[in-house]
């Protein structure tokens, strides 16, 4: 209901064709407004007008001039046809092209015309036909550039769809690998696609995932950003309950483990869901290296989580509150380091911590070549001169730095922003309630944690709810030979991954 | 709907206003407004008022690459009716919250500790910024100001030094002990066991300590030294042992951990060193009347050898155990005999031995145990067994 109402527009568009040619092709200027980029080519065919329409750089002309124009002005054999007999010809045998629809509306037409599709409208037809001719300049598969991989696959997903799914596809040659479309913006009618492995992914969650697709109505989706906005469980949390990412294989590795993925054209961050508190401490590399160091790994990361979130806190707390919890030698250093400093000790943790975050923005931010200017400056005025002048401890340079490259630690950017946000109301309870502060900041954040969901999963299983059969796969990671069953917090069905007798020889 | 999400809204962000505006931050103190306080002195003055030696250590001197002339600790000294009267007099004198959390050792002067100190220690088992872990000590032939006014070479801090030298005797000769507060006060309280207390010493000039002088000189003039163990009748301080005897105090509670036995053998000197001791007490009753029976294991290594002694021969070895044996077990009876005779007190706890093995005997003795105390018949048992000669058999000697 809603929806048909404000999509005046739209349902204006969907009235049928017009059969009369001279009559559509103006209804369809005046619809377009005359874009300069709209090509459209009268032709007749046996003394029957006929009219090719493409969007000129949404196309590929190759395709458009060979196997359309060629086709239709050159090859057509010469007797005399009816309009109609002509349309049934053109249809069944005359364009070598292997994608073909049959269209009935102007939504339709608009639709295919402005992806790419070459449509042919012949006079007093109310068919018309969309040959696919969609072929831009892309970027091409390229190497990731936000999550570099030792070892491992290095492509990235690009901004075309058709791309993804079949970076997908090469991954998973599986029938059962289904990639649903979807369209979703009023007036970027944005590509999406929901792929996942039927009979392993969960039907409840597909549906859900359709559901909450479904829902959103909105003008224009540029980026998976908006839909993982609308379609996540917890809108308020600093938490994110949706994963992405640009790597196939780790998108592939979601798949298989029953989850679902949303390729939104326009981007190569793809979308995963659900998504659970571990999956963003875990990386595809993880599986590519022996067991025993990414374990190691994953504990290390569980470990610099904590550090980037406590560690400015706890320096505030320790200094400020609970002297005689530090052994004499390291609190007299502390004293000595802190002697003169003009501010107390949280005033100086968060200016250290904002022009950290800062620097960090303007480095992102800048050209490349300039971008290590910032570092430069970063580097030496503020931690060194900084120093030098008084103005900060070097304990807080050091505190600084090490929660800094603590929180570069995460596979998943989104999950470091979290932490990054977190950290300052940390500080805050630090300063006002000393360690007493962090544990109630602690609790609450758990006692969050495990109130949320992803998809109706629970957030931090298989910890909350404890589930000792997955375990397997969380902090430590067992070799591939002893990873049997998939995580079944993510998904009951299909169960068996590895058969207990391959490791035997 | 909206309306009530708005007034969520401003909820929050009121008690987060809140938050941020009205804490009181009562406790919070940066690191650079403390003091922080390693050594306390305590002792009465003349006038009958309690004196409070504070030493201060001055962070920025001690952790600094580029050392100035002025002293890494200051003292300040109050006086009060009580001490923690005088305790708060020091604001007049400081300009900083003195901070106690990280005190390494109290002093008490020789006066006040003849006089009765459980009184004076009130303050420092009750305050809650006190640990009790730090070290009680008395200050022996001087006064409480003098001692914590010296300046010690090597170690910047005189009371660190204080400290880690308490622990480098205990553990590496023997002769004197750390006492910490909390096991003070509950010795002081138990009437099966007096407590000992460790004794300071200052050596050298005393007009020189105190001035940064003192430590410009490669052997420093004034200096601090540990002293052999205090004997103290409940909470009064009544005489001191010496070397051999609380060396014997420390074998026989068992809190030898590594030391050295030197004693006469053919022609010269032995020296053992001592890695392991094991020490069993018990309370034997033979008709009614009490004995104490002490078991001790050693275990060391053949140290220093000077007389001609063949260690490859087998019995070489075990003549060198029979005279550690004797010669520990003579410091013990050194220890047992001056207590039992000089000072008629209990300083090893046989009193809490017998309390344990036989509880209606005690009650009876309870109120008048040093006089039973003296009459004990203690019996010793010392068991020593060396493991290693070191690199050679032979003394350097034979070669030549």
């Amino acid at each position: 209901m809603l929806k048909q109402k404000s999509n005046n527009q739209t349902s204006a568009a969907s009235k049928p064709l017009i059969p009369d040619l001279e009559e559509s092709l103006a209804h369809i200027r005046s619809t377009m407004g005359d874009s300069s980029d709209l090509v459209i080519r009268p032709m007749v065919i046996h003394k029957t007008s006929a009219a090719v329409l493409f969007m000129d750089g949404l196309v590929d002309m190759n395709a458009v001039q060979d196997f359309i124009l060629d086709a239709l002005m050159h090859e057509m054999s010469s007797k005399r046809v009816s309009s109609h007999q002509l349309y049934l010809t053109i249809k069944e045998s005359s364009l070598p092209i292997g994608e073909m629809e049959e269209i009935e509306t102007y939504k339709e037409l608009f639709d295919k015309l402005l992806s790419g599709e070459t449509i042919v409208l012949i006079e007093k037809q109310k068919k018309a036909l969309s040959a696919s001719t969609k072929g831009w300049r892309d970027r091409g598969v390229q190497e990731t550039t936000s999550e570099s991989v030792i070892r491992g696959p290095k492509e990235a997903f690009t901004e075309t769809l058709r791309t993804n799914t079949a970076l997908l596809r090469r991954k998973i040659k599986d029938p059962a690998l289904r990639v649903e479309p979807k369209k979703i913006g009023r007036k970027t009618h944005t590509d999406v696609a929901v792929v996942y492995l039927e009979g392993t992914a969960e039907t409840e969650v597909i549906e859900d995932v359709m559901r909450r697709l479904d829902q959103i109505d909105i003008d224009g989706v540029l980026e998976g950003g908006y839909i993982e906005e609308f379609m996540q469980d917890a809108q308020y949390s600093p938490f994110p309950t949706v994963y992405n990412s640009e790597k196939p294989d780790a998108i592939a590795g979601g798949i298989l483990e029953g989850r679902i993925a949303i390729i939104t054209d326009g981007t190569p961050n793809v979308l995963l869901v659900p998504a659970l508190f571990v999956n963003f401490m875990q990386s595809s590399e993880d599986y590519y290296q022996r067991s025993d160091i990414s374990t190691f790994i994953r504990i290390l990361r569980l470990f610099c989580f904590f550090v980037a979130l406590f560690m400015p806190s706890l320096y505030i707390a320790f200094t400020t509150f609970h002297q005689e919890m530090l052994p004499a030698p390291l609190l007299i250093s502390l004293a000595a380091q802190r002697e003169g400093v003009p501010f107390p000790a949280l005033v100086e943790a968060l200016m250290m911590e904002l022009t950290f975050e800062v620097l960090r923005e303007a480095g992102i931010r800048l050209p490349k070549p300039v971008g290590s200017a910032v570092s430069i400056v970063g580097a030496l005025v503020l931690g060194q001169s900084a120093v030098q002048a008084g103005l900060v401890s070097p304990a807080m340079v050091i505190v600084v730095a090490l929660t800094a490259i603590s929180s570069f630690v995460f596979p998943a950017y989104n999950m470091a922003i979290s932490v990054r946000i977190l950290r300052f109301p940390m500080m805050m309870l630090a300063a006002s309630f000393g360690l007493y502060g962090i544990i109630l900041g602690m609790i609450a954040m758990v006692l969050h944690l495990c109130s949320l969901k992803s998809f109706n999963k629970p957030y931090m299983s298989p910890f909350a709810p404890f589930i000792p059969k997955d375990q397997k796969d969380v902090l430590v990671r067992f070799p591939h030979w002893g990873l049997l069953s998939r995580p079944s917090s993510l998904t009951k069905k299909d169960q068996k991954r590895v058969d207990s007798t391959s490791k035997e020889r | 709907m909206i309306v009530m999400k708005r007034g969520i809204f401003f909820k929050v962000s009121a008690a987060a206003l809140c938050l941020l505006l009205l804490t009181g931050c009562w406790n919070s103190k940066d690191l650079d407004k403390l003091g922080i306080v390693v050594a306390m002195g305590i002792d009465k003055t003349d006038d009958d008022q309690y004196l409070l030696v504070t030493q201060v250590i001055n962070p920025s001197e001690i952790a600094t690459e580029a050392p100035t002339t002025r002293p890494p600790v200051s003292t300040y000294s109050t006086t009060g009716e009580t001490i923690f009267e005088a305790f708060r007099k020091l604001a007049s004198e400081s300009s900083r919250d003195m901070y106690l959390a990280q005190l390494r050792l109290l002093v008490i002067g020789e006066d006040l500790a003849e006089e009765g100190m459980m009184s004076s220690l009130d303050l420092f088992y009750r305050d809650h910024q006190f640990r009790t872990a730090f070290y009680v000590a008395v200050a022996r032939d001087t006064d409480v100001n003098t001692l914590l006014s010296i300046l010690t070479p090597y170690e910047k801090i005189p009371a660190n030094k204080l400290m880690s030298a308490i622990e480098a005797v205990e553990q590496s000769h023997g002769s004197s002990k750390g006492v910490r507060i909390d096991e003070l006060i509950s010795q002081i309280r138990n009437k099966g066991q007096n407590p000992v207390i460790t004794g300071l010493l200052k050596e050298g000039p005393s007009d020189t300590g105190n001035n940064i002088t003192n430590i410009e000189n490669i052997d420093a003039p004034s200096n601090l030294t540990i002293d052999h163990l205090g004997v103290l009748k409940d909470d009064r301080l009544v005489g001191w042992l010496d070397d051999e005897a609380s060396r014997g105090y420390n074998y026989i509670l068992g809190n030898v951990k590594s030391s050295v036995v030197t004693h006469p053998c053919t022609d010269g000197t032995a020296s053992i060193e001592i890695l392991r001791t094991q020490s069993n007490m018990d309370a034997v009753f033979k008709g009614g009347e009490p004995s104490i029976a002490i078991e001790l294991d050693v275990e060391g290594n053949v140290g220093e050898l000077d007389c001609p002694i063949d260690l490859g021969e087998a019995d070489s070895l075990k003549d060198l155990n029979k005279e550690t044996e004797k010669e520990i077990k003579r410091l013990m009876e050194t220890s047992i005999q001056i207590s039992q005779d000089d000072y008629g007190i209990d300083i090893f706890g046989f009193g809490s031995v017998i309390h344990r093995k036989n509880p209606k005997y005690w009650k009876t003795v309870e109120d008048d145990w040093d006089t039973h105390f003296k009459e004990l018949d203690v019996d010793i048992q010392v068991k020593a067994e060396l493991r290693r000669k070191g690199n050679s058999t032979q003394p350097i000697k034979k070669e030549g």
